[in-house]
């Protein structure tokens, strides 16, 4: 049964779709009812103050954090529905994290194999020529048998990407990619971003990087008080906002 | 000072006694052979059951790991040995041994791995998890490794504690490294083997003692 929408239709445009999402922490709303429709392809931007809800919306749409409420389709999968199996659901999901989450006792290469033999249970030598073929798209082959503590920031970022990416994932997840980054290892992050769009990549980003999102995003959506109070082009919600919050926000982190 | 060497470092002593000593030795090998793969893996258990998210195990689990790190394991070893056979169970003396020090040292080790579990940032595990992994895979591969990791300094401090521990064995009658040199003390009226025996683990502990300091300084 196709509902109105078309959602749950084969191969339709929409790649994520949630709707309504709401999350409490016991009296505290976090998110309160939030649309966020990617289409496939697209770089979806999330801005917002910190503590808007950015971090926990990303985090609902791969159910790292359980949304109290709130409908879930990824690629036309229901992903709230109770009989899902969440572990296959997350292989279509790739997820980077701010703090790069590497494991640390894993080199370049441990890091991006181990989802591909736990999880896909490729052989090593596959998982192996799998993963150096990630990593090159991350310009990381060279790293491969280097430990994250030998990296920089901006390598472990990348090797947080290639982790993801070789999981071949329908979307990937950012939550502020390049905070934690000293700024002159934030190109190199952006680069790969920027190149993973141009292989048509869909990805919503949580990041701050206004110039980036000048010459990449397709949409910026600005998160405030767990709602979304505006969305457009980059170049709509940068300097033409209708609303006065969004101009507001958009003057402080121009400084 | 002469009557003194004599009576602690008799080399003639030492010479006559050895091999009763390098039995006493053997036997103790036997046991660390024993009870330390039993502590280490009965403190999983015990490490598992005490972050079970079923708070009746938590509890339970955490009052039994109380219980026993407080608990005399000289007196338990006395209960399990001697206490067991009047409930009808008749076990052999190492079996005995190993129930006392799996209750102790699962205990122990059990605080310790749970410890090394909370070290760990959160972060590792949601990592693992967003790329479809299990919670028992990830737990397996991400977790536990580095919790081991972080914690390896204590458990290197409480295997050298373990070692120490085997010498209990001797008060049920196990021929170990320190109840041969107790007989060997008594045999030949010389306090002699038993500045051997302690001269022996000192050369088997002090490495491992150095080695849990190196790790904890390199790991700071």
């Amino acid at each position: 049964m196709l509902n109105p929408d078309g959602a749950g239709a084969p191969a339709g445009s929409r790649l994520l779709e949630a709707r309504g999402i709401r999350k409490s922490y016991a009296a505290l709303e976090v998110l309160r009812g939030v649309d966020l429709v990617v289409e496939r392809g697209e770089l979806v931007f999330l801005i917002g103050p910190s503590g808007s809800g950015k971090s926990t919306l990303l985090r609902c749409c791969n159910r790292l954090e359980e949304p109290s409420a709130g409908t879930l389709l990824v690629d036309g999968v229901d992903l709230m529905s109770p009989r899902i199996d969440i572990n296959r659901a997350r292989r279509q999901i790739g997820m980077v994290f701010q703090g790069f989450n590497l494991y640390p006792h894993l080199d370049a290469l441990g890091n991006v194999t181990l989802a591909l033999r736990k999880v896909l249970r490729l052989s090593r030598r596959d998982a192996e020529a799998r993963a150096m073929e990630t990593l090159a798209l991350v310009h990381l082959q060279d790293k491969a048998r280097s430990y994250p503590g030998q990296l920089s920031g901006g390598q472990q970022q990348r090797v947080g990407i290639a982790r993801a990416l070789a999981l071949e994932p329908k979307i990937i997840l950012m939550d502020e990619p390049t905070s934690a980054l000293d700024p002159e290892l934030v190109g190199s992050v952006l680069g790969v971003i920027r190149e993973l769009r141009e292989r048509g990549m869909t990805m919503v980003i949580a990041s701050h990087e206004m110039g980036f999102a000048r010459s990449a995003a397709d949409r910026v959506l600005f998160l405030e008080g767990g709602v979304i109070v505006e969305q457009g082009t980059a170049e709509q919600v940068f300097t033409s906002a209708r609303e006065a919050r969004t101009r507001q926000f958009v003057q402080q982190i121009m400084h | 000072m002469n009557a003194l060497a004599g009576e602690f470092l008799n080399l003639d002593v030492m010479w006559r006694v050895m091999p009763m000593i390098l039995a006493g030795l053997a036997r103790s090998a036997v046991l660390c052979a024993v009870l330390l793969p039993i502590g280490l893996a009965g403190g999983i258990g015990a490490m598992l059951l005490s972050t079970s998210r079923v708070r009746a195990v938590r509890w339970a689990a955490i009052g039994a790991i109380d219980f026993f790190r407080a608990f005399p394991p000289l007196v338990l070893i006395v209960f399990v040995y001697a206490g067991l056979p009047f409930l009808g169970v008749e076990l052999p003396t190492l079996a005995s041994i190993a129930i006392a020090f799996f209750l102790n040292a699962s205990s122990y080790f059990g605080e310790i791995y749970r410890a090394g579990i909370r070290s760990v940032p959160a972060g590792q595990a949601e990592a693992a998890r967003s790329t479809g992994m299990t919670a028992s895979q990830t737990f397996l591969s991400v977790t536990f490794p580095q919790a081991v990791r972080n914690v390896l300094p204590e458990l290197i401090s409480n295997t050298v504690e373990l070692i120490k521990l085997t010498t209990l064995a001797s008060i049920v009658s196990v021929p170990e490294l320190l109840h041969s040199a107790d007989l060997a003390r008594s045999l030949t009226y010389n306090s002699s083997p038993l500045i051997l025996a302690a001269l022996i683990y000192f050369a088997i502990l002090w490495p491992l003692v150095r080695l849990a300091g190196r790790l904890e300084h390199r790991l700071r």
